[in-house]
């Protein structure tokens, strides 16, 4: 395997991961979440501090990356989401909360790397995962392992939506929270949930992530406009186009810039994050409102009947 | 007709307790504390923060809380100012001199040979010096407004959401461009603008603040009468029911543009005025979190859609950055025990303001005031007068 | 059953119902009538807390329903038809079912769902179709066989004849009566097609702008030309109408 597809595939993954939770929060409390980022850095930092007090592989720490990223969710849902949902708050004060949770997560992961290092004389604001990875099938580990992580995990989530009551209560909730809550579902459960898979899915999508690019406190930062792209790209509106738009948004990032670099030379390297965000500008600029912005119904003329029926009024 | 009057009373007591006086006061009282403790520098250096920072915030202001558009590029129209001074009036000015100007002029081995020379010559020229910065503050405003038009093609299609990512994301790639693309403005090292100030010699910094914050205060007076003009009224129009908005014959895109080019135009001069003061222009310096965010934070806390608001939030939060750094060892020298620089709290601080507005101080310190369309007096007029058509 | 108490609500500052009460008896069908925007739906949304509700209490079984979460009101054996958006178009028919017996422990639910299946043959056939590839009279018996899931005592039925061809709406309002016959459940029906509704109602309300205007026995109601003409369209008695359809 090609390093670039290796570190491109690992870097894709990672971006399906946080795209995925992105969407699903979206979806579910109508939360465009700006603490994806610190979420995702948090989740980096569990791996990174696992790997080197802790000692062992780093991918045995991804279980608590996820399940802090989790907890964080459930702050953020109690703490914030769910009192402006009450309130009946619009989308842009929605997004500004989790902006300002964000900033305290970021002073939170400067202050632990100070923390590192100073009390244990580590350098953590400049990572490079790949040390602590071995080798399997002549290809770093990161390369198979990661993309595995995420289809498992993606797999296991689809089952969990489709096959568990719960979990198409989640989608039942998610589609139409007034009859759902007149059917006896608690929506409050089916949205800390959201927060939780939500959560756990950034913290993942950062650990993933720090196998491909240099780990630092601006990792998720840096690198949510991508996130965003990738759900813009899936359409904000099934989960699924969350999860392949940031796979695409990944794996076009690092195809498309090493394509480029070998035809015009290595300064192409230095504006990667153009090229997703050419595809989102084009994909935005014909749909407006993304994929799902697509009238697919009209196209397949079969189903004209949604159309009907989405426009309905609330009466 | 005794409620009526009871609650008119209710409403002035409760704008001197909480409205803009108290805050006023309360701003006033610890500048002037800072200026006895600590000196006028320290003070000054407030003052310019607090300029540069509201015309930013004002103009975000303009866009987000008049208009309605999500703004999450504000660093976007900074950014075109900022990096238009820096690289195009020393480029001319080397250009006229016989210097070399061309891509090479961002390259540091150069530049720093050349840019004292530039320098030296305002210096000895007031002329010089006052043309300089009128051109600087024309091509930081042509700019920004420049950018402001092409954001405002996208703007008239997306909504909402997606507006604000794909501003956000784009004021992102501009930095990414600056800090990659040398020739602009240096990529990753500084470049150093030509200094129009260093003609007052020792007063350079003094002279500095009272200019900003003497166009801050332009801006202010110019943003008032903007808004509270038939276009200041169209905007709200728009931004509280784009529908009825249109059924009123407002043309909606040629307004939003308006105001998306007005908006930017002064985020650009915010910019241009910002690299004068600093010097330098460095494009990692230009980051989502300082240039949009935090006017974010300013203008939510000053309250939305309220310019005189916005300009104490801008201040208040630029005191409580100002002491977060000056007391950081009084009051969180305990953290320097695990080895953590208290500096961090500044975002611990915005984060929580964000927050905290958001949960219980929804409207900002200063809300938006409703103002009817027509004066009070003059509806009455019309109804006691009959229905009786009468020409407005 | 469900008692309603002097009832101010609305959505936001709207206010839509002013002091309105009105009592559902115990195995019956109550028929809330009127023109539109009289405030029906809202007094569902009411009795669901979906609505805001200002003042007046709502009583069911003698305990008050308001403040609790919508979730709750299904587990006191109340459930709830929407006009529109009534079934989740997104999750197949048998998750659909699924859903609404919700509450219900899985056996108990499974088996329900059986005989809704039975009672609705036409779900049957398209059992594992996603719910908006139904038609409109389709989806509507997906949405009573999932508001009859939940073993309701009480059921809100929310203009079950909108969108539906006249012959379809009719056979649907029939159903209505067949539920209450045959398994004695109790309905609050609102609707638009007024005539049916009331001629297999029981008791009536005639809601204008938000208060009450008729309360009494449904066939009343029908027998009042003046209200009948005014509100509700209906030009003639009842007696003529028949001569008229007979014509058509």
């Amino acid at each position: 395997m090609a390093p670039w597809l290796a570190t491109g595939l690992i870097y894709a993954s990672a971006l399906a991961l946080t795209a995925g939770g992105i969407t699903l929060l979206y979806m579910s409390t109508r939360t465009f979440n700006f603490a994806h980022a610190s979420m995702a850095t948090l989740g980096f930092y569990v791996v990174y501090s696992g790997a080197v007090l802790g000692g062992g592989v780093p991918y045995k720490y991804f279980p608590l990356a996820f399940l802090v990223g989790g907890v964080l969710g459930v702050i953020c849902y109690y703490g914030l989401n769910r009192p402006l949902l009450r309130r009946g708050a619009v989308e842009i004060t929605l997004m500004m909360s989790t902006l300002g949770y964000d900033l305290i997560l970021l002073s939170v992961i400067q202050m632990y790397c100070d923390y590192l290092t100073f009390s244990r004389k580590l350098f953590p604001r400049r990572v490079s995962m790949n040390v602590f990875d071995f080798e399997l099938f002549g290809v770093n580990a990161a390369s198979v392992i990661l993309p595995l992580v995420a289809i498992v995990f993606l797999t296991g989530l689809h089952l969990f939506l489709v096959k568990t009551k719960f979990g198409v209560a989640m989608r039942a909730t998610i589609e139409n929270p007034v009859l759902a809550g007149a059917s006896g579902i608690n929506s409050d459960r089916v949205y800390m949930s959201a927060w939780i898979i939500g959560g756990g899915m950034a913290a993942l999508g950062g650990a993933a992530m720090s196998m491909a690019v240099t780990g630092t406190p601006v990792l998720g930062m840096n690198s949510i406009p991508f996130m965003f792209a990738g759900a813009i790209l899936g359409g904000l509106h099934s989960l699924y186009g969350g999860i392949l738009g940031g796979f695409v948004v990944g794996l076009t990032e690092y195809a498309g810039v090493f394509y480029l670099s070998q035809k015009f030379g290595p300064w192409v390297l230095g504006y990667r994050m153009g090229v997703p965000l050419l595809l989102m500008a084009a994909t935005l600029l014909i749909f407006p409102r993304g994929l799902a912005g697509i009238p697919w119904a009209v196209l397949f003329g079969n189903l004209a009947g949604i159309a009907g029926k989405k426009r309905g009024a609330k009466a | 007709m005794i409620t009526e009057q009871s609650r008119n009373s209710k409403n002035i007591l409760g704008l001197f307790l909480k409205g803009e006086v108290i805050t006023t006061v309360a701003i006033l009282v610890v500048l002037t504390y800072f200026l006895v403790s600590r000196g006028l520098p320290m003070v000054l250096t407030i003052i310019i923060d607090f300029a540069v920072f509201a015309i930013v915030t004002m103009s975000l202001n303009l866009e987000t809380g008049f208009t309605g558009i999500p703004q999450f590029g504000r660093v976007l129209a900074v950014i075109a100012g900022a990096f238009a001074v820096g690289a195009i009036p020393g480029r001319i000015m080397a250009a006229s001199m016989g210097l070399p100007w061309g891509l090479k002029y961002a390259k540091d081995s150069i530049h720093y040979q050349i840019s004292p020379e530039l320098t030296q010559v305002l210096a000895n020229s007031w002329v010089f010096s006052l043309l300089f910065l009128i051109f600087c503050v024309t091509i930081a405003a042509a700019s920004g407004a420049g950018i402001g038009w092409l954001t405002s093609r996208p703007a008239i299609r997306l909504k909402e959401a997606y507006l604000g990512i794909s501003l956000l994301a784009f004021g992102d790639f501009f930095m990414w461009v600056g800090h990659n693309w040398e020739p602009l403005v240096g990529g990753s090292t500084a470049v150093y603008v030509p200094d129009p100030f260093r003609i007052f010699g020792g007063g350079r910094f003094q002279a500095v603040v009272i200019v900003i914050f003497l166009v801050a205060m332009l801006v202010y007076a110019y943003l008032n009468r903007l808004t509270s003009s038939p276009f200041g009224r169209s905007l709200k129009m728009i931004r509280d029911n784009e529908v009825s908005a249109a059924a009123a014959g407002k043309d909606i895109t040629r307004i939003r543009t308006q105001s998306l080019v007005i908006g930017s135009m002064l985020a650009g001069v915010a910019g241009g005025l910002y690299v004068i003061y600093t010097g330098t222009v460095t494009a990692m310096g230009y980051s989502r979190l300082v240039w949009t965010f935090w006017p974010w934070a300013f203008m939510m806390l000053g309250g939305i859609g309220s310019t005189t608001g916005v300009l104490l939030g801008v201040m208040v939060l630029t005191i409580m950055r100002t002491m977060i750094t000056v007391y950081r060892f009084q009051l969180f020298g305990f953290l320097m025990a695990w080895g953590i620089n208290p500096l961090w709290l500044e975002y611990t601080l915005m984060g929580a303001v964000i927050i905290g507005v958001i949960l219980f101080l929804p409207h900002g310190l200063v809300p938006e005031k409703v103002q009817p369309m027509l004066p009070a007096g003059r509806v009455k007029k019309l109804f006691s007068g009959g229905m009786a058509a009468k020409p407005r | 059953m469900l008692t309603i108490n002097k009832l101010n609500a609305g959505y936001g500052k709207l206010q839509v119902l002013y002091d309105l009460s009105i009592e559902v008896p115990e195995k019956g069908i109550t028929v809330v009538v009127g023109p539109n925007g009289a405030g029906k739906t809202t007094l569902l949304c009411s009795i669901m807390g979906i609505a805001n509700v200002t003042s007046g209490e709502i009583l069911f079984e003698g305990g008050s329903l308001q403040n609790l979460p919508t979730h709750l009101l299904a587990k006191k054996g109340i459930s709830y038809v929407p006009q529109m958006k009534n079934v989740f178009a997104d999750l197949s028919v048998r998750d659909n079912l699924q859903m609404a017996g919700y509450l219900l422990p899985f056996d108990e639910a499974k088996k329900k769902a059986e005989q809704m299946t039975e009672m609705f043959p036409v779900l049957k056939k398209f059992i594992d179709r996603k719910a908006v590839t139904l038609s409109g009279g389709e989806r509507r018996m997906l949405a009573v066989a999932m508001g009859l899931m939940k073993n309701p005592k009480l059921m809100l039925l929310d203009e079950l004849s909108t969108d539906l061809a006249p012959i379809i709406a009719e056979k649907v309002i029939m159903e209505v009566a067949r539920l209450r016959d045959e398994l004695g459940i109790t309905i609050l029906l609102v609707e638009q097609m007024a005539k049916r509704a009331l001629e297999i109602g029981d008791t009536a309300y005639l809601l204008v702008s938000g208060g009450v205007k008729f309360a009494g026995k449904s066939l009343e109601l029908l027998n009042e030309p003046e209200l009948c003409n005014m509100y509700l369209g209906i030009k003639q008695p009842a007696a003529a109408q028949t001569l008229t359809e007979g014509g058509a």
